[in-house]
C-alpha cells in the first residue's frame, strides 16, 4: 500500500493537460487533409477522383475538403497521387452542423461542470468506439473535466453517437433520444455518423445521424481521436470555439 | 337479547337446515343457500360468541352422561368464544364468496354433496370447540378432520390432488391417534372425561405422564396447525383445494390446532416446566422461519399463501411458548400478554389470509392463473381485486397501520421481555427465537411485496392476464369486509387487547390488560389505579387523555410499564400514529404540488434499453426477484437444477437454455421422505415371510399361538384352552 502511494506520488500526472493547453505528444492524431492551393486544373480533377468519399472538391484555386467525408485513407498523400495535398496535424476537428448557438450556450452554462454523456453505437465497425472508450482511461480522464458516461439515458445530457445508422439502429436511437430528458443534445462522431462514409445512404443503412436526429455538434475523423472527441464535447457545453467542417483551399501556396 | 346459548341452538339449527336444504333443493338454487344460510349462521355465531365474550358468563350443557366417568356436554368459556368468533368472522365473508364461486362446478360436480360437507364442516368446528370434556373434543375432531378431507379432494385434480388428499388424511389420523393417547392418559389418571374435573384433578400428572401427555396434545394438535416438521401436508392441500376451502383450512381450521395445544397443554396442564415452554417457543420459531422461507421463494399464489400460513402459526406458537415459558418462571402478567399477543397473531391471520385467499381466488376467476409468474399488470385490469389484495398483503407484510404490524410487533417485544429471566440458558433461546422471528418478518415484506408486484404491477405475462376482468361485487364484498377488519384491528389495538384479554386471563391465571393498556381514560387527572402519580402526569403532559370525554376504553396507546428506573419498557399507538401519518402526508402531497406547480411533467415509456419491443417476458418475475433468497438460503433450501440446452451450429452455439429448479422441501428431506423410506424397507423385509406354502402359514399360526401363550399368562389360557377342547389337563 505504501509502495503504491509512493509509485504513485513518483509518477505524478500523467493526464493530458488539453484543454488548458494543446497536447504537444506526437502520434496523437493521425491528422487529416486540409484544403490546398494548387497551380493546375487537371492534378486537382484526378487528385478529386481518388477520393472514394468525394471529400475531396475542386476549386478555381486548388482543392477544397469536405471534411465530414474524410476517412483517412491516404490516398491523397500517397506518391501515386498526381498531388500531395496539405495535411495537418491538429485535432480540434469538432464542428458545429446547425444554427443553435443559442441554445448550445444555455446547457453550456448549466452543465458546464457536470456533464452525462450516453454513448450509443448504430451501426459503427468499432474504430470510433475504441478511441471513444479511451475518454475514460487515466491519460485523457474526462472526469477532471465533469464529464461522465452513464449506462441510461434517463440520466444523459448528451448523446454521444457513432456509426451510420443503420436500420437495425434506428429505433432504438430514436427511443433513446426520446428517454433523455430536455434539455439535451446530440453529439456525432466519426464519418460514418456525419455523412455515411463509406456506407454512404445505401439499403441498410441512412447515411448519418442527421438524417433522424438533430444534431448539434459534429466530429469528423475515421476514426476521431479521444481528443477531437473531447473537443467535440467542449463545444458542446460552450466551453471551445468550434472548428471548420469544410477546409476551403487557400489562395496562394 | 337471548342468551348465548339459545344462539349457538339456534347456530347448529341452521347447520341442520343447511344439510337438509342441501339434500332436498335442485342443485341450481344451492349457491343461493351456501351463501344466505352459510352467512345467516356465522352472523349467529358471532353474536353468540360475542355476546359470551362480553358478558364473561360462562354456561354449560349437560348432553349424555357417561357414568362414572363425567357427562359429555357443550360449554363455552372465554377461548372457545374467541375462537368461535374467528370461526364466524371468516365463514361470514367465505360463504358470501362461495355462494358466487362454486358456480364454476354446477355442470361437473354435485353442489349439493358440497353444501352437506359445508355446513357439516361448519358444526364440527364449533362442535370442537364448545365440547366441554375430552371425548366430546375428540369426536368433533375426528368428524372436522375427515370433512375437511373430503373438502380438500372435492375437485378432481387428478394424481397430484389425490396424494395431497391422502397425505393430509394420514397424517391428521396420526395426529388424531396422538391426541387419543394424550386424552386417555389425562381421563385415566384423573378418572374424568370433562374438562373442569380434569382441571381439578390434573396438577398430580407430573413427571414422565405429563411430558407425555404434553408433547403427544402438542405433535397431535401441531399436525393440524401445520408446525415444523408436520407441515407436509399444508402446502400441497391448500394449492389442490377449491379456494374457498382453501382460504377456510388457513383462516380458521389451522387455529384449532393453536387451539387444542392451549386447551390441553396450557390450560388442563398448567404449564410447570419452562423446558416445555422452550420447546414450543423453538418449534414456533423454526416454524415460522421455514415457512417464510418458502413462502418467498414460491411462484404458485395459493402455494406461497400455505407456506405463509405455516410461518403465522409459528409466530403463534413461539409467542405462546414465551408465554409457557413466562408462566412457569411466575411472571404471570408477561405470561397473559405473550397469550394476548399470540392470539392476536392468530386472529389477524385468520382475517387476512383468509382475504388473500378470497383475492387469489378472484385472481384465478378473473386472470384464468394463480402463478406469478404468468400474471402480471392486474393493477389496471382488476383495480379492487388489486386495493383489497394489497391491504391483504400490506397487512401480513406487517407494516403499519394494519393489523398485522400489531401483532408482530408486539411478538419482538414480548420475546425481548426475557430480559426479566434469570437463566442464561433459557435467554439465549430466547434471543435467538428473537432473530429468527425479526429475520421472518423481513423476508415477510419481500414475499408479499413479491406477491402483489409481480402479479398486480408491470406487464401482463400471458394473454389471460392480458385479458383479465375485474369479478363481481359479491366476490369483492367479503374482500372488503376483511380489509375493513384489517384495518380496525391495525388501528384500534387498545380496544382489542381487552376483549383478547378475556380469554387469556384464565390461561395465565393473570391478566395482561393492565400491562398492555394503560387506563388513561378512566384515570382522574393525576393517580389513581394502581398507576403512579408522576408517570400519569407525565402521560398528561404528552396528552395520552386527549379524547376522554368521547372515546369510551382504557386509552388509545398500547404501553407496557417497567419498574422505577425504566418506566415505560415500550409504547407504540397505530391510533395516533395513522392520525399523523394521514397529516403528514396531506402537507407532503401540497407541499410537493406547490412546489411543482410551474414544473411541466414529461411522460415517456419505460426505458426498455432500446428493443423495438418491450416483451413481457423479458420483465421481472417472480422467479427473478425472490432469487437473491434461494442464493442466499442455498444451504438450506439445496434446489435441484434441470438445465436442458438446444444446440445448432457446431454444437456451440445454444439456442436455448431452459433451466428448472426444483425444491424439496426441507422437512420432507429430512423426516418425512426418510420415514416413509423406513417403512417400505420394514414392509419389504416383513414380506419375505410371505413364500407361499400353506405349511409355513400354518407354522406362523403355531408360533403365533405359542408366543401368545407364553407371553401371556400361558399356563391359565392353555388349561381352559384344554378344557375347552375337552383335553382334560390331567
Amino acid at each position: 500500500m505504501t509502495k503504491w502511494v509512493a509509485k504513485g506520488l513518483r509518477t505524478g500526472i500523467k493526464s493530458t493537460r488539453y484543454p488548458d493547453t494543446l497536447e504537444p505528444a506526437p502520434g496523437v492524431s493521425p491528422g487529416r487533409p486540409a484544403g490546398t492551393h494548387l497551380d493546375d486544373d487537371e492534378s486537382g480533377a484526378r487528385l478529386c477522383g481518388l477520393c472514394p468519399t468525394g471529400a475531396l472538391e475542386a476549386e478555381e484555386n486548388g482543392v477544397a475538403v469536405l471534411l465530414d467525408r474524410c476517412v483517412h485513407c491516404f490516398r491523397c498523400l500517397r506518391g501515386d497521387a498526381p498531388a500531395v495535398v496539405r495535411w495537418e496535424g491538429d485535432y480540434e476537428w469538432a464542428a458545429i452542423e446547425r444554427e443553435a448557438e443559442d441554445a448550445r450556450r444555455r446547457l453550456g452554462r448549466a452543465f458546464g461542470r457536470s456533464l452525462h454523456i450516453r454513448f450509443l453505437d448504430a451501426g459503427a465497425c468499432g474504430a470510433c468506439m475504441s478511441e471513444a472508450r479511451q475518454l475514460n482511461n487515466p491519460y485523457y480522464n474526462i472526469h477532471r473535466l465533469g464529464f461522465f458516461i452513464t449506462p441510461t439515458p434517463r440520466h444523459a445530457d448528451i448523446l454521444l453517437v457513432a456509426g451510420p445508422l443503420t436500420d437495425a439502429m434506428r429505433v432504438p436511437l430514436q427511443k433513446t433520444y426520446d428517454a433523455m430528458p430536455s434539455p439535451k443534445r446530440v453529439v456525432a462522431i466519426g464519418a460514418c455518423a456525419l455523412s455515411g462514409g463509406v456506407f454512404g445512404p445505401s439499403f441498410v443503412s441512412a447515411g448519418g445521424v442527421g438524417e433522424l436526429l438533430p444534431v448539434d455538434v459534429v466530429v469528423p475523423g475515421c476514426p476521431p481521436p479521444p481528443l477531437a472527441i473531447l473537443h467535440g464535447l467542449l463545444v458542446a457545453v460552450a466551453r471551445k470555439p468550434p472548428g471548420p467542417l469544410r477546409s476551403a483551399a487557400p489562395d496562394a501556396g | 337479547m337471548p342468551g348465548s346459548e339459545v344462539l349457538l341452538g339456534l347456530f347448529f339449527a341452521l347447520c341442520l337446515a343447511g344439510v337438509a336444504l342441501a339434500c332436498l333443493l335442485p342443485e341450481r338454487r344451492q349457491p343461493s343457500v351456501l351463501a344466505w344460510l352459510g352467512s345467516a349462521a356465522a352472523v349467529v355465531l358471532i353474536l353468540a360468541t360475542g355476546w359470551q365474550l362480553l358478558s364473561e358468563q360462562p354456561f354449560a350443557l349437560r348432553l349424555w352422561p357417561m357414568l362414572p366417568y363425567g357427562t359429555l356436554g357443550i360449554a363455552m368459556d372465554p377461548l372457545s368464544a374467541l375462537f368461535g368468533l374467528v370461526v364466524g368472522l371468516v365463514f361470514l365473508p367465505v360463504s358470501v364468496f362461495s355462494g358466487r364461486y362454486v358456480l364454476k362446478y354446477l355442470e361437473d360436480y354435485s353442489l349439493g354433496y358440497f353444501c352437506v360437507l359445508y355446513f357439516g364442516f361448519l358444526a364440527a368446528l364449533v362442535l370442537v370447540l364448545v365440547a366441554s370434556d375430552v371425548v366430546l373434543l375428540v369426536l368433533a375432531w375426528e368428524v372436522m378432520s375427515v370433512l375437511s378431507y373430503l373438502l380438500v379432494n372435492y375437485d378432481d385434480k387428478g394424481d397430484e390432488g389425490t396424494r395431497a388428499g391422502f397425505l393430509m388424511l394420514a397424517m391428521s389420523e396420526a395426529g388424531t391417534i396422538a391426541i387419543v393417547i394424550a386424552v386417555a392418559i389425562v381421563a385415566n389418571a384423573s378418572g374424568r372425561i370433562d374438562f373442569a374435573g380434569i382441571r381439578a384433578a390434573v396438577p398430580h400428572l407430573e413427571g414422565a405422564a405429563g411430558l407425555t401427555v404434553f408433547l403427544l396434545a402438542f405433535v397431535g394438535f401441531g399436525v393440524k396447525a401445520g408446525l415444523i416438521p408436520l407441515n407436509s401436508w399444508l402446502p400441497r392441500a391448500h394449492p389442490v383445494a377449491p379456494t374457498n376451502v382453501s382460504a377456510l383450512l388457513s383462516g380458521v381450521m389451522v387455529n384449532l390446532g393453536i387451539y387444542g395445544i392451549l386447551r390441553i397443554d396450557v390450560d388442563l396442564l398448567p404449564p410447570i416446566d419452562v423446558g416445555r415452554g422452550l420447546l414450543v417457543l423453538a418449534v414456533g420459531s423454526i416454524s415460522a422461519l421455514v415457512g417464510i422461507l418458502y413462502a418467498t421463494i414460491q411462484t404458485d399464489l395459493k402455494r406461497m399463501l400455505a407456506h405463509s400460513t405455516i410461518e403465522n402459526m409459528g409466530i403463534v406458537t413461539a409467542a405462546l411458548g414465551a408465554g409457557m415459558v413466562f408462566s412457569a418462571a411466575g411472571f404471570s402478567a408477561l405470561a397473559g400478554m405473550a397469550l394476548i399477543t399470540a392470539l392476536y397473531h392468530m386472529v389477524n391471520h385468520s382475517l387476512y389470509k383468509t382475504l388473500l385467499f378470497l383475492g387469489s381466488g378472484a385472481v384465478e376467476t378473473g386472470a384464468g392463473s394463480r402463478d406469478l409468474d404468468r400474471l402480471g399488470g392486474l393493477a389496471s385490469r382488476m383495480p379492487w381485486t388489486s386495493v383489497l389484495f394489497l391491504a391483504g398483503a400490506w397487512s401480513i407484510a406487517g407494516l403499519p397501520p394494519f393489523n398485522g404490524f400489531v401483532s408482530e410487533w408486539l411478538t419482538l417485544q414480548t420475546i425481548l421481555r426475557s430480559a426479566v429471566l434469570s437463566s442464561a440458558g433459557v435467554k439465549i433461546v430466547f434471543a435467538l427465537a428473537g432473530a429468527m422471528l425479526a429475520l421472518t418478518a423481513g423476508l415477510a415484506v419481500t414475499c408479499f411485496v413479491k406477491a402483489f408486484a409481480m402479479g398486480f404491477l408491470g406487464h401482463a405475462r400471458s394473454p389471460d392476464a392480458r385479458d383479465a376482468r375485474e369479478v363481481r361485487p359479491m366476490v369483492r364484498a367479503p374482500m372488503a369486509f376483511l380489509a375493513v377488519c384489517c384495518v380496525l384491528l391495525g388501528v384500534l389495538p387498545t380496544y382489542t387487547i381487552p376483549v383478547l384479554d378475556c380469554a387469556a386471563a384464565p390461561l395465565a391465571r393473570a391478566s395482561g390488560k393492565d400491562a398492555l393498556v394503560p387506563p388513561f381514560f378512566r384515570l382522574p387527572s393525576a393517580g389513581g389505579e394502581g398507576l403512579p402519580g408522576p408517570f400519569v402526569r407525565e402521560f398528561h403532559d404528552l396528552g395520552a387523555q386527549i379524547g376522554r370525554e368521547v372515546l369510551p376504553g382504557r386509552s388509545l396507546v398500547v404501553l407496557h410499564r417497567g419498574g422505577e428506573r425504566n418506566p415505560v419498557v415500550f409504547a407504540m399507538s397505530t391510533s395516533y400514529m395513522v392520525v399523523v401519518l394521514a397529516i403528514l402526508l396531506i402537507l407532503a402531497y401540497l407541499a410537493f404540488g406547490r412546489a411543482t406547480r410551474r414544473r411541466t411533467v414529461a411522460r415517456r415509456p419505460a426505458w426498455d434499453g432500446g428493443l423495438r419491443r418491450l416483451r413481457p417476458q423479458l420483465t421481472y418475475t417472480a422467479t427473478g426477484f425472490s432469487n437473491p433468497v434461494r442464493v442466499v438460503f442455498h444451504a438450506l433450501l439445496r434446489p435441484t437444477v434441470i438445465e436442458e440446452t438446444t444446440e445448432a451450429v457446431a454444437e456451440h452455439f445454444r439456442t436455448a437454455v431452459r433451466r428448472e429448479y426444483a425444491e424439496v422441501h426441507v422437512v420432507d428431506r429430512l423426516v418425512t421422505h426418510p420415514i416413509i423410506a423406513g417403512t417400505r424397507r420394514l414392509a419389504k423385509t416383513l414380506r419375505m415371510m410371505h413364500i407361499g406354502r400353506v405349511n409355513a402359514y400354518a407354522a406362523y399360526v403355531l408360533v403365533t399361538v405359542l408366543a401368545t401363550l407364553v407371553v401371556g399368562q400361558g399356563g391359565d389360557i392353555l388349561s381352559r384352552l384344554m378344557t375347552g377342547l375337552g383335553i382334560s389337563p390331567e
